[in-house]
């Protein structure tokens, strides 16, 4: 249990990343953090030996978001609401804008995808570890993956000067 | 051989099979546009990475700290925020670029930067209206709109630099809100968030619609009370010279 609350602040600021990518707003994205530790702490039972804890948190943090995302309705998520809004311009202050353009881009990505970005572009996680966090196969990540590519390139603007 | 976007993924990822790593290196010594194809890739790669990179160096919060050590709720310091209010800045010129980039909300800008006949351009890590918007912002006045403009008008003030300020709705294929300010020739975007209001109508509501991001920097550069129809008339005779 000591061990395991070690390794949770120490990876506290890639859990807060993680979140960062799936739900944008800062405030919101803590709170998922949040209960992924406590859920983390309350379940440390289920944690094995043989894999990495990181995973593990991630694939609590996901459930987390999935729970969020269940009990609040889909409504309000694609854009960021007025009054939270101000939230994400707190979290983005003096952010250039192409990383602005980015994370917009990103966040505009349907949820499936964007996981699959958080995880592999971000996170920097093997398919097969990407792909065991969110319970589906290679091929379902690969796929997911392909079509966030396209999707955030073609909204980056890079669309316009490659037409093939 | 051709490779699909999916394998140029694959191989920028390093999830590629050392066999079809070979052929498609191979390939891309002989095959400049397959080149190009993985610089594409792999820069989005990076990109996206380098977008969310700076949350890593943010100070954590400390109830996530507390939470962590598995500290009682009772023990912990209270439900302090992730980004704490800051002291409220004094506004100056300077920082009207880091302010931009704040309050640039719920907007994709991709789009409204990088297409040939885009209403938005970067210079020098600012925003600044560009063509349609900026001919808007220069010759419209708010008391003669044109019928199914693209840019419908707001209020015209003085900021508190003594420059002029204009807000305005651009229709795109959503509404957007924003501020602009007279810097040399250039029209600066200050704010732009997604208006509430719908695309149409609403001439006449361009100020009292905007969102409260931009309504709120307006209130914080206004100086004085917004220009009438003949002071809007004298400062676009003026080119908007303070």
């Amino acid at each position: 249990m000591q061990e395991l609350r070690t390794d949770l602040v120490e990876l506290l600021p890639r859990l807060r990343r993680f979140a960062r990518v799936l739900a944008r707003n800062a405030h919101d994205a803590d709170d998922l953090v949040q209960t992924a530790i406590e859920r983390a702490l309350a379940h440390a039972g289920q944690l094995r030996a043989d894999l990495p804890v990181a995973g593990w948190l991630f694939g609590i943090l996901r459930h987390a978001w999935i729970d969020e995302q269940r009990a609040r309705g889909r409504r309000g998520r694609l854009f960021a609401a007025a009054e939270s809004g101000e939230q994400v311009a707190d979290s983005a202050h003096g952010a250039p804008l192409e990383t602005l353009a980015v994370q917009d881009a990103v966040a505009r990505l349907p949820e499936e995808q964007r996981l699959a970005v958080a995880l592999v572009l971000v996170e920097g996680l093997s398919y097969k570890e990407a792909a065991h966090i969110m319970e589906v196969p290679i091929g379902t990540l690969t796929s997911r993956l392909a079509r966030a590519r396209e999707a955030l390139q073609a909204m980056l603007g890079d669309a316009t000067e490659h037409s093939g | 051989m051709t490779f699909s976007d999916e394998t140029l993924g694959a191989y920028v990822d390093g999830e590629l099979d050392a066999a079809t790593r070979a052929a498609l290196e191979a390939a891309m010594a002989t095959d400049p546009q397959l080149a190009v194809r993985i610089a594409r890739q792999r820069a989005l790669r990076m990109q996206v990475r380098e977008a969310f990179a700076p949350v890593l160096s943010e100070p954590v919060p400390e109830r996530l700290l507390a939470a962590a050590r598995g500290l009682p709720a009772a023990a912990r310091p209270g439900n302090v925020l992730a980004f704490p209010a800051r002291p409220r800045p004094r506004w100056s010129w300077p920082q009207w670029g880091a302010i931009a980039a704040s309050l640039v909300v719920g907007v994709l800008l991709g789009p409204l930067l990088l297409r040939p006949s885009a209403p938005l351009a970067t210079s020098g890590g600012r925003v600044v209206a560009s063509g349609v918007l900026a001919r808007a912002l220069s010759q419209q006045l708010a008391s003669a709109q044109p019928r199914g403009a693209a840019v419908a008008i707001g209020v015209s003030f003085r900021g508190r630099s003594g420059g002029y300020c204009r807000s305005f709705v651009l229709h795109e294929t959503q509404s957007l809100a924003g501020l602009a300010c007279r810097e040399g020739p250039a029209w600066e975007v200050v704010a732009l968030a997604q208006s509430a209001a719908p695309g149409s109508g609403g001439y006449t509501q361009a100020s009292s619609a905007l969102p409260p991001a931009v309504s709120r920097t307006l209130d914080e550069l206004i100086v004085g009370e917004p220009l009438d129809a003949a002071g809007e008339a004298a400062a676009r005779a003026h080119d908007w010279r303070p």
